[in-house]
């Protein structure tokens, strides 16, 4: 069944959608991150312009996001106070990220800004989580598994206007976590993603919270970061596809869910490492759009 | 719904037969359908475009369906880095956005240089303007990357030897819109040419408009933007929400 878009200006394959939609659901809901940074790419191969293809996912990311936030907040797992710190950044980053997104848009090199960040964004974490999981396996294998420190201190932690977060039992600077929301805000407005696979690691890395809490607190991060992209995008750039975003929520949503219900049964290692794998095919794919010859160097848009 | 409209055609045909033998010189034609209307489902339209013309042996039928005029970037894409990225853009307006040719036969053949110039029977004719000053040393390699990527996009295109005439008197056409044609007003000309000389013209005009919800969403997305896009994550907030409630029962 063909949809038209009424934004995108092309008609589309519903179903396909729906599905593609529904299968990032599933891997969203089992590892607990991604969506966006799959679908952006996703979208794009399927012929959706660039810029759409960015606001329209991030549109449709509020609702996994919401629905998640609901299920983790049951369990008790949001750290809200971190959350809302990283939300102000979050909302400061996606308003300085969708800035840029129009300057770029005006010299006419956003499609390439935003293939080339997906390039590299899909190279160091699907290497990275590629070597992290397969790491783990081994050691579990050989029945060594070892634990590190709950978090090491550094000189990240000698930072000033310093606050306690006590759902996360720590003491830090909230320099730290704006920051880290304001990066993830200008890609979330830039690429069309949550940013759940950089605040994650981020998290857990460089704040040292309890994973536990990790997935819950950035997901309640990115309603709000995905929200701003939105209406932002949609007012200053009129490339919110609502339709598109539409078919894609309703996928994804009920994608989470069955995920979710998944994740139980099946080790959390073994699914990074599958989702290493789709990353960096992902990846793969758009280097080689960029790398070879175009069937013709010359490309046409009608604009205003 | 075909059987039907084959029917109806049918008798405006035999009508319009009829008709002819009393208008004598005259081209009569019709659509089957003069407006088009871009609904949520839209996926390209046929209309049938189809007439009667008082002909003799070795007469010819053009048709051109022309679309509204707007402005199109051509880009250049390079090597720079290891990476083809667009280095150089030149910007041509008043471009139809829609051209679609077709014959009975090659028009080379049906008449001469000046009359396909003065007609614009080709790509090539265009008045078109562009961004560079010196618009008559400008690469034609420019022109003819626009002239290859619209016609790729289907938005130019051109069918020689596609119009059937039936015994002097009958012609019909499916005029094919692509999807992701452009709104607006579309001329259709219907040329009679006999020895190469025009004999006959008509002229009609096809609509193409967006309609239904599909309209709806655009016009609030251009003129209400930031409304827009508070209902947009107000419907993803809900959708969200909703399913955490379903699947909360399961």
């Amino acid at each position: 069944m063909y949809i038209y878009l009424p934004i995108a200006e092309q008609p589309i394959n519903a179903f396909i959608v729906l599905g593609i939609g529904w299968l990032v659901g599933i891997i969203m809901g089992m590892v607990g991150i991604g969506g966006g940074f799959l679908l952006t790419p996703l979208m794009i191969f399927f012929g959706i312009p660039s810029p759409v293809a960015v606001a329209s996912v991030a549109n449709q990311l509020v609702a996994p996001s919401v629905s998640g936030v609901l299920s983790h907040w049951k369990s008790g797992n949001v750290d809200f106070k971190m959350g809302t710190i990283l939300l102000v950044g979050g909302v400061i980053g996606s308003s300085i990220g969708v800035l840029i997104f129009n300057i770029l848009n005006a010299i006419g090199q956003l499609d390439l800004v935003i293939k080339l960040s997906y390039v590299i964004f899909l190279a160091i974490i699907g290497s990275l989580m590629f070597i992290e999981s397969l790491k783990l396996i081994i050691q579990t294998k050989r029945g060594k598994a070892t634990r590190g420190k709950l978090h090491q201190h550094n000189w990240l932690h000698g930072l000033p206007f310093k606050t306690r977060f006590r759902k996360s039992k720590l003491y830090i600077s909230i320099i730290l976590p704006l920051i880290i929301g304001i990066i993830v805000g200008i890609l979330a407005a830039l690429m069309g993603i949550g940013g759940g696979f950089i605040i994650v690691p981020a998290m857990i890395y460089l704040l040292g919270m309890p994973t536990s809490l990790v997935i819950g607190t950035s997901l309640f991060q990115i309603i709000f970061v995905a929200a701003n992209t939105t209406i932002l995008q949609a007012s200053q750039n009129q490339t919110v596809d609502i339709v598109l975003a539409l078919i894609l929520l309703i996928g994804s949503v009920i994608g989470v869910q069955i995920g979710s219900k998944f994740s139980n049964f099946m080790k959390g290692e073994h699914l990074r490492l599958f989702l290493s794998f789709i990353i960096l095919l992902v990846g793969f794919k758009l280097i080689l759009d960029l790398v070879t010859i175009p069937l013709d160097i010359f490309s046409i848009s009608i604009i205003q | 719904m075909r059987t039907l409209i084959k029917k109806i055609l049918l008798i405006i045909i035999i009508a319009l037969n009829s008709f002819t033998v009393f208008a004598k010189d005259n081209l009569v034609t019709d659509l089957s359908e003069s407006t088009v209307e871009i609904s949520s489902t839209f996926s390209g339209a046929d209309i049938l475009l189809f007439g009667a013309y008082d002909g003799q042996k070795n007469d010819d039928i053009i048709v051109v369906v022309s679309g509204q005029k707007g402005n199109i970037k051509v880009d250049k894409k390079e090597k720079k880095f290891g990476i083809w990225m667009i280095t150089e853009s030149v910007k041509f307006s008043n471009v139809p956005k829609y051209y679609y040719i077709a014959s009975n036969r090659k028009i080379e053949e049906i008449t001469n240089k000046s009359e396909i110039k003065k007609r614009k029977l080709d790509f090539n004719n265009f008045e078109l303007k562009n961004n560079k000053i010196d618009y008559k040393n400008l690469d034609k390699k420019w022109y003819e990357a626009l002239k290859r990527n619209m016609k790729k996009k289907q938005f130019w295109k051109i069918e020689e030897n596609s119009i059937k005439l039936n015994k002097n008197t009958l012609f019909r056409k499916t005029l094919s819109l692509p999807s992701n044609v452009s709104t607006g007003m579309y001329d259709v000309k219907i040329l009679h040419y006999r020895k190469g000389n025009l004999i006959s013209q008509e002229e009609s005009k096809i609509k193409i408009d967006k309609t239904g919800i599909s309209a709806n969403i655009y016009n609030v997305a251009q003129n209400f933007s930031a409304i827009y896009g508070i209902i947009a994550v107000i419907v993803a907030l809900f959708f969200g929400w909703f399913t955490n409630f379903i699947f909360r029962r399961i």
